[in-house]
């Protein structure tokens, strides 16, 4: 199934016989950094430095990496709790990875979302009982009106639109224009093909248009 | 800002202003996590770091380990017991057997402890055993 496609290539990224940091830096040499130190070292080698038993650059990495996949998560299931648990598994994902982790490969924060988009896909699909593509969403209902909208906050505006999209509309546009995801990929996350993937993009773009009507004013846009 | 080409004649959002909506969202610095939820995922990546010492457990534990290792707790009271039983009959120092045994059984008291005694009648069945082998013996000739 195209749905455990981009899972099966993360897993099997996970199963490469890397060319380690254990290779270049020993399990029994512990390096221990200063904060400014470690804050200037590059995702890559914060996880080498994790990997080699330094405990503050866990810290750093969390610090780095969490709040956008916290965000990309509670942008997809509208439930802060469970984007919440989808960001600590992904991370757990990520720490458990760390030893066999090829430096110069897939940049740990890209990996990081691509796992968090597989748990949070999951769990919408568990969400709806069945699978993510079996159920036809309605065609695009009149479009209710954005309450509570923020003024001179256009994100806030936006997440509040996405949150009213359909959910399949909301993942496909999370991901392909938020993410910056494939449509191929994007196809292989929510097991549908690559047509149903436009289609949801171009219906979720329309809506959003629909929801955020009337308010380029509010938002800033100047005629 | 000029944005006339980014709206539609009724006032919505054509695709360029929302692909400038999305450009600004990717773009923005996402809120710091709450206090709480760093420390919960920093603890969980520590708890899973490589190499991580496992905490050295306290002394209780190793006694309990300790403990466990012999049968636990139950086992500890009958080892208590056979100690406490050992030095009471140091203490006590029973001179023989007899009579220790005749303090909890008062009919050891009418048993002989002398081995003669339970030999002699097993002599006498040796002897009936060999009259009735000869008196076989006798029979088949």
């Amino acid at each position: 199934m195209p749905a455990r496609a981009l899972g099966h290539g993360l897993g099997a990224r996970e199963t490469k016989p890397p060319a380690t940091y254990r290779n270049v830096m020993p399990r029994d040499t512990i390096v221990r950094m200063t904060a400014p130190e470690s804050e200037s070292l590059s995702d890559d080698a914060l996880l080498g430095r994790y990997a080699a038993g330094d405990a503050s650059a866990a810290r750093v990495l969390v610090d780095r990496l969490a709040p956008r996949v916290l965000r990309l998560a509670t942008r997809l299931l509208q439930d802060r709790a469970e984007a919440e648990d989808v960001t600590q598994e992904a991370l757990l994902r990520l720490w458990q990875i760390a030893p066999r982790w090829e430096a110069g490969g897939a940049q740990p924060s890209t990996w990081l979302h691509r796992v968090a988009v597989n748990l949070a896909t999951d769990r919408l699909r568990r969400r709806r009982g069945v699978d993510f593509d079996s159920i036809d969403e309605p065609d695009d209902p009149a479009p209710a009106a954005v309450e509570t909208m923020i003024e001179d906050d256009r994100r806030r505006a936006l997440d509040q639109a996405l949150a009213s999209l359909p959910e399949r509309q909301r993942v496909a546009v999370v991901l392909r224009h938020l993410e910056g995801m494939t449509n191929p990929e994007i196809g292989a996350a929510m097991g549908i093909g690559v047509e149903a993937v436009e289609s949801l993009t171009a219906r979720g773009k329309r809506r959003l248009a629909q929801l955020l009507q009337g308010r380029r004013d509010e938002l800033g846009y100047d005629r | 800002m000029t944005t006339d080409r980014r709206t539609d004649e009724a006032g919505g959002f054509d695709e360029s202003l929302l692909d400038a909506l999305f450009a600004e969202a990717r773009d923005e610095v996402p809120a710091p996590l709450p206090q709480a939820f760093e420390a919960r995922l920093v603890a969980a990546a520590r708890a899973a770091q490589p190499g991580a010492a496992a905490p050295r457990p306290g002394w209780l534990a190793r006694v309990r380990a300790m403990l466990a290792d012999v049968g636990g707790a139950p086992s500890l009271a009958g080892m208590g017991v056979a100690g406490l039983a050992g030095v009471w009959i140091g203490f006590a120092a029973p001179g023989s057997t007899s009579d220790l045994v005749t303090t909890f059984w008062q009919g050891a008291a009418s048993v002989s402890p002398s081995v003669s005694d339970w030999a002699a009648p097993a002599s006498d069945e040796a002897l009936a055993l060999g009259d009735l082998l000869t008196l076989i013996g006798d029979d088949t000739q």
